[in-house]
């Protein structure tokens, strides 16, 4: 007897139960852990007893049920944002940023970095303050750009926007930026091996307080001339030794870093300092915090599995979860914004998993990408979004999570 | 006297069977009428006294009159084969084995003569015997023993079965003596002899002649055909003796006549033709009527034959054989788990080269890889995605190629086609542009005053690249960087005595220090943290001191020909790769001779390299394989450095016959990038 079996018998019963009832598959939870197998080997691979009532609970299975047509881009995809319902922001290798309505058409094409967009997000998310979102981009190209767009524009017609403040000062090229829960911050991950604290709002309101603040004609942008911004850090964070390749802000007060110098690290945005380290023994490329009262770190890197540390296990640095579906290095991994159990991870073997963290088998491949896939993240809660190699926004949807 | 003695039982009654038995004789062994009386007789009589037994031990009388007309009590053993101490049991035991076996005409002439016999009690004393077919006359006398038999009674009448006991022993002391002399006197005098005697040995034991501690004496004798093997003064000196293994014990079947269940049944018998030559068995039981019918033994000459064989054939003298586990040999290296990390596993690729990717170098932190391809190009690659960033279309082969080793200097060397090309890679911040697009731009080139000769080394901007082409007078082959990153050195194999040359990027100025070479130039390299320099010749290796210009060692690898060499970050060690698959590791405060010595790969060696922060090394070869090292350089000078074998890196096709064609690490992550003739570059990560 097998998830499938399983499954049959409780459509079975809840089709004579209401008899418009659509048959679906199913998961199946005993003492906190997914079904994977047939049931008498769960049994004895779990060492429980054949006479013990089996207490088995079911839920919906969540895998992706539809592939969206795929959004074409130039070049390669390398960051991509699903935190607001209507909007789509991808960061591309050609230095735009394109923001997607619905998932189907370019609106607004965010122009001016000179390099790679490496990430992007929209600082409020779901939020639309007078009719506008802003949205900040990172790039290879040194400097973190920030742009406001109109969501009430046409369908039709990608309209070019320039950034409003531009925010240089790292050496290297950034790899990540996160924006605080708060919206007021910013802070961005570089090569350079440090972390940048900038303010959104700051320079605007007291632009004469800022010393380094200068007003200058943006000359190579096209069309007619706007004026730019330019703000500087508020703090930097000293302390990674090599490249700092992601960067999480899940609470107002503490920023997680993961670096390719093989650790993980816990700051505090107020006091800049450096709380919590830990090695881990590869290079990671992407971070992310979530689970339970978002305080697990799951973390991605130079081999193919992906783990979870529990920062608040106190002397150990052993990850509580370890996920190895992968065959190559793994390049994002994003918690689900409302499930504790649910995340994605996407490799450069081309493959996006959805991992559950009651089972150690993912509960979905999506095998759209022809190549690398560089990015990925959640979408209105159900989708999977993915950008790669393959130049390529791939959208899956109908991820079913309760 | 012979029959006083009780009987706790009275005389068993005489059945008809018991008395066919005692006139038709012993069925046992039916042979004689006396042996039939006998028994008859036994088995009616009390059971023998010792006096009886005496008796019976004596010799037979012989008597006139045949006695098998007679019933006589307690006859002489000797002719029946059943024990003397036979009792009545024994002859019921025997009368119901008769009638078992009566199973025809004899059993009832038997019931029948023993009819006869009761008629014919007290009157006419006649019986007839079957057997002998003859009428036997019954004597008064006899026919009152057999009525007292059929009575239960003992045969004779003078017998009498209870008879009182008498004691033969007294107990009761009698009166008299035998002698009333009185006792003599010497028997309460002390003897004068036994005092003599005691003197005789107490002065034996003071003069020590009596010992009581003796030693107790060795045999004298020994085992003149016993078994002496395992003595340990009998062991021979030549061949030692081995002894045969102990054949198992015959078992039934191995009987010339065995039960019929150990015998195969012809079916068996057949299917040990099917079986194979080893599991047919050995032996097939067969039964014989007698042993005289066994046959011999059929294989007993062929046997025999290869015994004598054996014996011919068998090696004289004893081998010497040292049994060591192979185990043991190894040296004791610690697990390849301890030595983690190192590179295992190919998880990038970097595609699109056009041809076979000849060199590559990495950055300084480790973000960028340049590598130089036999199509025309030099491209820069994104590590971290596999993304090439740039093309540098060179329009020739490019022979080597060099990263600038400090991060400020965002500047590639390369050797294209015979000269150097020193190229902006364009990576870093606006400041380190301006900086880098100013260093590489030669001012005017001032005229050498070599008049004669052609300079060897001519700086010329190149327009197409914003850098700078540094032509050289013969073809040069490789290029390296010193540390810091100012000074580089090419080398120009066929150049004679300008052939290492060594460049000074911030003035713009080359000169070649080095006049006299032992053979030809391969590969030039500086000491990473001392102002040395090591040329590698095609069998030696040079360790200059820059400042005084001198030769302060010379490596003899003892290698046909070396291909590349590689300095430890340490500056100590040297590894050195030949064209004959082997690896040199000289450690030069040792000795001039190399250390170490690994022959791993089949083809030639075409790169070696050290890790700088990990204790590793790598090389490549032709045979589309690199090997990586665990090469632990210990700071206490006593210890020897380590090498452990740790992973062979497959993954590069053959192209064209060549393999692999370099091999560089990450800067500062345990990760390898190989360059392969398959115009490929692959990223090994732990």
């Amino acid at each position: 007897l097998s998830r499938m079996g399983l499954s049959e018998i409780v459509n079975s019963l809840l089709l004579s139960a209401e008899p418009d009832h659509q048959a679906q598959p199913f998961d199946f939870i005993v003492d906190g852990e997914l079904v994977r197998m047939p049931l008498h080997q769960f049994l004895l691979a779990k060492g429980i007893s054949a006479e013990r009532v089996l207490e088995l609970e079911y839920i919906k299975a969540v895998a992706p049920r539809k592939q969206e047509p795929p959004l074409p881009h130039d070049d390669w995809v390398s960051a991509v944002d699903g935190s607001n319902p209507s909007f789509i922001l991808t960061g591309c290798y050609d230095g735009l940023a394109r923001i997607w309505k619905d998932a189907a058409e370019c609106t607004q094409v965010l122009e001016g970095h000179s390099g790679a967009i490496t990430s992007a997000s929209f600082i409020n998310k779901g939020v639309e303050t007078d009719g506008s979102l802003h949205v900040v981009t990172g790039s290879k190209d040194r400097s973190l750009r920030l742009f406001k767009f109109d969501t009430s524009v046409t369908i039709g017609s990608s309209k070019r926007i320039g950034a409003y403040k531009i925010l240089p000062g790292h050496t290297s090229s950034i790899q990540s930026i996160a924006v605080d829960p708060s919206r007021n911050m910013i802070c961005s991950a570089s090569w350079d091996t440090t972390i940048k604290l900038w303010a959104v709002e700051g320079s605007e309101e007291d632009s004469d307080t800022v010393s380094v603040k200068k007003r200058r004609m943006n000359s190579d942008a096209s069309g007619p001339e706007e004026s730019q911004l330019e703000g500087s850090a508020s703090s930097t964070l000293l302390g990674h030794t090599q490249c700092v390749s992601s960067v999480a802000w899940p609470e107002q007060r503490t920023i997680y870093s993961a670096s390719w110098d093989h650790s993980v690290r816990q700051w505090d945005a107020q006091t800049g300092r450096e709380t919590w380290n830990m090695f881990c023994g590869k290079a990671l490329n992407c971070l992310d915090c979530g689970g339970e009262g978002s305080s697990l770190i799951a973390a991605g890197g130079s081999d193919p599995v992906l783990r979870v540390w529990d920062p608040r296990k106190p002397g150990t640095t052993a990850p509580i979860f370890q996920f190895s579906s992968h065959s190559s290095w793994i390049s994002a991994c994003k918690w689900h914004p409302s499930s504790w159990f649910h995340l994605i991870s996407s490799s450069f073997d081309g493959k996006v998993m959805l991992w559950d963290l009651r089972t150690a088998w993912p509960l979905a491949s999506v095998d759209s990408h022809k190549d690398k896939v560089l990015c990925a993240d959640w979408w209105k809660g159900d989708s999977v979004i993915s950008g790669g190699a393959d130049s390529k926004l791939c959208i899956s949807s109908g991820v079913e999570i309760a | 006297r012979t029959t006083t003695t009780t009987r706790s039982a009275p005389a068993p009654p005489l059945t008809p069977s018991t008395f066919y038995l005692a006139l038709m004789g012993c069925p046992c062994c039916r042979r004689r009428h006396r042996c039939r009386s006998r028994t008859v007789a036994r088995a009616l009589a009390p059971t023998p006294t010792p006096t009886a037994w005496r008796r019976r031990m004596m010799p037979r009388r012989k008597r006139a009159t045949p006695p098998r007309t007679r019933l006589r009590r307690g006859t002489p053993s000797g002719t029946c084969r059943s024990s003397g101490t036979r009792t009545r049991s024994t002859s019921v035991t025997t009368s119901q084995r008769g009638r078992s076996r009566s199973g025809t005409g004899r059993a009832e002439s038997t019931a029948s003569s023993a009819a006869k016999i009761t008629m014919m009690t007290g009157t006419r004393l006649k019986i007839w015997d079957d057997y002998n077919a003859e009428e036997v006359k019954i004597t008064k006398e006899e026919a009152k023993i057999i009525s007292r038999m059929m009575k239960g009674k003992t045969p004779h009448a003078n017998v009498d079965p209870y008879p009182d006991y008498v004691d033969w022993f007294e107990y009761a002391d009698k009166g008299h003596p035998l002698s009333n002399a009185p006792e003599p006197k010497r028997r309460f005098v002390p003897s004068k002899w036994e005092q003599k005697k005691v003197v005789k040995l107490v002065r034996a034991i003071r003069k020590g002649w009596i010992k009581f501690d003796k030693p107790k004496d060795e045999p004298n004798y020994y085992l003149l055909w016993g078994d002496d093997t395992d003595t340990a003064d009998n062991k021979r000196q030549g061949l030692s003796y081995i002894p045969a293994p102990k054949p198992n014990l015959p078992g039934h079947e191995e009987s010339y006549n065995p039960s019929v269940e150990y015998i195969p049944t012809q079916e068996e018998i057949d299917n040990y033709q099917l079986m194979y030559e080893e599991d047919r068995p050995k032996f097939i039981p067969r039964r014989f009527e007698s042993l005289r019918s066994v046959p011999a033994y059929e294989k007993a000459l062929r046997e025999g034959f290869d015994r004598c064989l054996d014996l011919y054939l068998c090696p004289r003298t004893r081998k010497k054989r040292i049994n060591i586990d192979p185990e043991s040999l190894k040296p004791k290296l610690p697990s390849k788990k301890d030595l983690r990390p190192y590179p295992r596993t190919c998880y990038l690729e970097f595609k699109g080269h056009g041809g076979p990717v000849t060199s590559l170098s990495v950055e300084a932190t480790g973000q960028w890889i340049a590598s130089g391809s036999s199509d025309g190009t030099i491209r820069v690659w994104e590590v971290e995605t596999g993304r090439c960033l740039k093309v540098f279309n060179v329009g020739a082969d490019v022979h080597h190629i060099s990263w600038n080793p400090s991060p400020e200097r965002p500047i590639l060397a390369a050797i294209v086609g015979r000269d150097l090309l020193l190229l902006n890679a364009e990576v870093g911040d606006e400041e380190t542009q301006v900086r880098t697009k100013e260093l590489l731009h030669v001012g005017e080139p001032t005229p050498e005053d070599d008049g004669d000769k052609k300079p060897a080394v001519r700086w010329v901007n190149n327009d197409k690249f914003d850098g700078i082409t540094l032509i050289h007078h013969r073809a040069a082959s490789t290029v390296e960087w010193h540390s810091k990153g100012d000074y580089f050195t090419t080398v120009v194999p066929t150049g004679e005595s300008r052939a290492v040359l060594l460049h000074q990027l911030s003035k713009k100025h080359s000169h070649h220090p080095f006049r006299k070479l032992p053979g030809l130039p391969v590969a030039a390299v500086f000491h990473p943290t001392q102002k040395m320099f090591f040329v590698a010749t095609k069998k030696f290796v040079q360790v200059y001191d820059l400042q005084k210009a001198e030769v302060v060692k010379k490596l003899e690898s003892g290698l046909r020909e070396i291909s590349s060499i590689s300095i430890h970050p340490g500056g100590d060690n040297v590894i050195v790769g030949s064209k004959d698959g082997k690896l040199c590791w000289f450690d030069t405060d040792l000795s001039t001779r190399p250390y170490k010595m690994l022959k791993n790969h089949s083809k030639d060696i075409t790169s070696v390299t050290f890790h700088r922060r990990y204790p590793l090394f790598a090389s490549s070869s032709e045979d589309c394989t690199a090997h990586v090292f665990h090469g632990m350089v210990y700071a206490d000078l006593n210890q020897n450095p380590l090498i452990v074998p740790l992973e062979i890196l497959r993954g590069h096709l053959s192209s064209d016959r060549r393999g692999v064609l370099d091999c560089k690490f990450h800067p500062r992550q345990p990760w390898l990038f190989t360059a392969g003739a398959d115009s490929m570059i692959r990223l090994y990560c732990d």
